[in-house]
């Protein structure tokens, strides 16, 4: 395992016990030394908790990290290589990002005990992690990087759309049935995830460039068997990811959807649900075929990168989701558009 | 492996993190979406007039809350214990989120409310004392300086009001004043889509309810019937118990009876052993007894019997005697022999029938003697002839008296005149 350009391998109890002194001058140990030591004691304040927290990250996310290798290993998950490796890395982050938010509410506290405590508790849930084998390739762990933003992110739920089927904002649009308002509201912060969005969750997912590249190239010269490789790892992924649905979003019949579009209401159902349900999602678009420009059935198709261009006029006219907005003219959807 | 990827990964993780704080803060409020243990369950719309978010979890404690903006930063949350409650209030940006989480151990239920920070105008008109509120009555006299004061800020707030109207419009093109109006709009929609979504929320809440009501109704039944089935259990209990304690206490007092009357048994059995042997040991005296009176009167008898077989033998041969010298003397010597004997032989008649002896003999008679001879002698010897004669000899059977010798006999026998030979073998006659 590599600390700051050193590396070394060793046991993961030695790993554990001494991943914060492994740094690369005297220096920065005895830093760390100091730190361990702080983390160890009770902080009573939330500006000595944020004050510490800052100066002991690398710790903290070593510590994080190691805890997730060893619930991967107890779980029969590991394999020794890099892609583990960056998984446990991505977890540890995750968990540490939850713990410097949350541990502010829990002064005093001592830092490293509530961190413990706060993995064990985010482990000691049913299937915590997305882990599959087929999900470790670097389309896998695209589209599980993907997905997992999606989560949190209605930026990144809304461009879940294009990513899985090249679906541009008009398409959409027509395909969710939303009116104006909706339209705008849904992709207002859309250039927002082309800007800055897309390339913090590859960076946070751990994909380099190179590998970016190298799906670039994989879908110029056999774009259909990518295609096909992500229709076989979205149930995968989209049978995880879907818990994250709220509890009153469960998959409808042909005539339900039909009422709910009619009827113009569950907009957040639509997306949500329509996102990560490619059953329904099928449906839906048979459904309103006639409603979708490009009048074809939709399939999958990759899309590496998010659109170029945000900001698509779309136009409206005639019945959208069954709610009359009778302005025809080209609409400008989001002020961030460019 | 790739380690200067892995390290890369790793520093970009950290500066992820070390910037979070900085993210978190740039954050405008806007829609807040609630995620409750990582599955998103709705969202805040800070916009509208009362910012506020409830939500009930039924099958799980609230243990992790996160706030996220839209795009996905997290800007606020809490870890909840499994059951009780917990409060806090969260500042973001310039306003606070109050957070209130109540749980139980099957569930739990969270309300989340945004409280914006004042605005400025706020601020100003606290400074210059135009507060909604009504004022506090004076007390005394005001003084001049003060009222000049606040001409003065009132004056300086109207100035200021004008000069931003004026400059407002050139800072906010057409553009802005556009995007404005479809804020607006978008706003009105969203909350229009809000109340609808409220109104779905409250349809399923209604009908929720008549499923708990009914599943309450019949929880209570069943909870009724089984009530009632466990007193009815109760009662069956208790009336074994009696059964049990009924059939123990039986059980004692037989087994009391059943020693006692093993006991009594034994004890008759033993008493009555006793006097049987008593008895036996009584009866086997008095036939000891029996018994050597018996011995005594037999060897009694016996001298007695000795001495009249001595007397007998005297008799006989002074009989003998006096019958060679004189018949008349000897059929007189008999009677008198039988008269004197026959005290004695009634006396001892029981005894000589036992004593008799059964003897057997081989006689020959001598030449030409007749039959009539023969019976006659053998009628003398009270005997019998035993089978035909062969080879001239005759068996004959007498019962000798035993204190009387065989040899004395046939020595009497061979006296007779027509007696040739006299022999006692049994086996074989003798050869001629």
């Amino acid at each position: 395992m590599v600390f700051y350009g050193r590396t070394c391998r060793m046991s993961f109890d030695e790993e554990f016990a001494t991943m914060s002194i492994k740094l690369p001058d005297g220096k920065a140990m005895r830093d760390s030394q100091i730190f361990s030591a702080g983390l160890n004691n009770v902080v009573t304040t939330e500006r000595e908790f944020d004050e510490l927290v800052a100066k002991s990250l690398p710790e903290l996310l070593d510590r994080a990290t190691g805890q997730t290798k060893r619930f991967l290993r107890e779980t029969n998950q590991w394999g020794d290589d890099i892609t583990h490796e960056k998984m446990a890395l991505r977890w540890g982050y995750e968990l540490v990002e939850r713990f410097v938010v949350f541990g502010r509410t829990e002064v005093p506290c001592r830092p490293f005990f509530l961190l413990d405590s706060l993995i064990a508790k985010s482990f000691s849930q049913p299937d915590p992690l997305c882990y599959h084998k087929e999900l470790l390739t670097p389309v896998g762990r695209f589209l599980d990087g993907l997905a997992s933003r999606a989560v949190v992110s209605r930026d990144a739920l809304i461009a879940l759309f294009y990513h899985f089927y090249g679906f541009s904002q008009a398409h959409v649009v027509k395909l969710l049935g939303f009116g104006q308002a909706e339209s705008q509201r849904v992709y207002k912060n859309f250039e927002r995830w082309r800007q800055s969005g897309w390339q913090r969750t590859m960076n946070e997912t751990g994909l380099s460039v190179s590998e970016i590249e190298v799906l670039e190239q994989e879908l110029r010269t056999r774009p259909d068997h990518l295609n096909h490789e992500v229709d076989r790892l979205m149930p995968i992924l989209q049978s995880h990811y879907r818990k994250s649905e709220p509890e009153h979003y469960p998959c409808l019949s042909e005539q339900k959807w039909g009422q709910l579009f009619h009827d113009d209401y569950g907009h957040d159902y639509r997306v949500w649900h329509l996102a990560f349900c490619r059953n329904c999602f099928l449906e839906v678009a048979d459904r309103r075929q006639a409603e979708v420009s490009s009048g074809l059935k939709p399939q999958v198709n990759l899309q590496i990168h998010p659109l170029k261009k945000g900001g698509v006029l779309a136009l409206f006219g005639g019945d959208r989701g069954g709610r009359h907005h009778g302005n025809t003219r080209a609409q400008r959807l989001s002020r961030t558009s460019a | 492996m790739e380690t200067p990827e892995l390290n890369d990964y790793r520093a970009h993780l950290l500066d992820a993190l070390d910037d979070q704080p900085r993210r978190a803060a740039e954050e405008r409020p806007g829609f807040f979406q609630i995620l409750v243990n990582h599955e998103g369950v709705g969202t805040l719309n800070c916009a509208q007039t009362d910012p506020s978010f409830a939500f009930t979890a039924r099958e799980r404690s609230i243990q992790h809350l996160e706030i996220r903006s839209e795009s996905g930063v997290l800007i606020g949350g809490c870890v909840a214990p499994e059951a009780g409650q917990k409060s806090l209030r969260i500042p973001i940006g310039k306003g606070s989120v109050t957070i209130h989480v109540q749980n139980h151990f099957d569930g739990g239920s969270l309300r989340v409310r945004y409280e914006a920070a004042p605005g400025w105008w706020a601020h100003l008109a606290a400074t210059v004392g135009l507060s909604s509120r009504p004022a506090a009555p004076a007390v005394g006299r005001t003084p001049v300086w003060t009222m000049t004061t606040a001409f003065a800020q009132i004056v300086l707030a109207v100035g200021v009001v004008s000069l931003l109207a004026e400059r407002i419009p050139h800072w906010m093109g057409s553009d802005d004043r556009a995007h404005q109006l479809e804020e607006e709009l978008a706003a009105r929609h969203s909350a229009q889509e809000q109340i609808d979504r409220v109104h779905q929320q409250l349809a399923q809440l209604v009908e929720a309810q008549a499923t708990a009501v009914a599943v309450s109704r019949s929880e209570q039944e069943r909870i009724a019937q089984l009530n009632a089935l466990v007193d009815t259990v109760a009662q069956t209990q208790q009336k074994l118990n009696t059964q049990v304690v009924t059939v123990q206490e039986d059980l004692k007092t037989v087994k009391t009876d059943v020693a006692q009357e093993v006991q009594t048994g034994m004890r008759v059995a033993v008493s009555a052993v006793e006097a049987d042997r008593e008895l036996v040991r009584q009866d086997l005296q008095s036939i000891k007894s029996v018994n050597e009176t018996l011995i005594k009167q037999v060897a009694l008898l016996e001298s007695r019997n000795r001495e009249l077989h001595a007397r007998l033998a005297l008799t006989s041969l002074e009989v003998a005697k006096a019958n060679a010298s004189a018949p008349k003397a000897t059929v007189l010597a008999k009677n008198d022999a039988a008269k004197d004997v026959a005290i004695p032989t009634t006396v001892a008649d029981g005894h000589r029938e036992a004593d008799r002896q059964a003897f057997m003999f081989w006689v020959a008679f001598e030449d030409g003697t007749t039959e009539k001879s023969i019976e006659d002698l053998v009628q003398e010897l009270n005997g019998i002839k035993k089978g035909p004669m062969k080879s001239g000899w005759y068996s004959v059977e007498v019962n000798l008296p035993k204190p009387e010798p065989p040899d004395r006999f046939l020595e009497s026998v061979k006296r007779a005149k027509i007696v040739k030979s006299v022999v006692t073998s049994k086996a074989m006659p003798p050869a001629q």
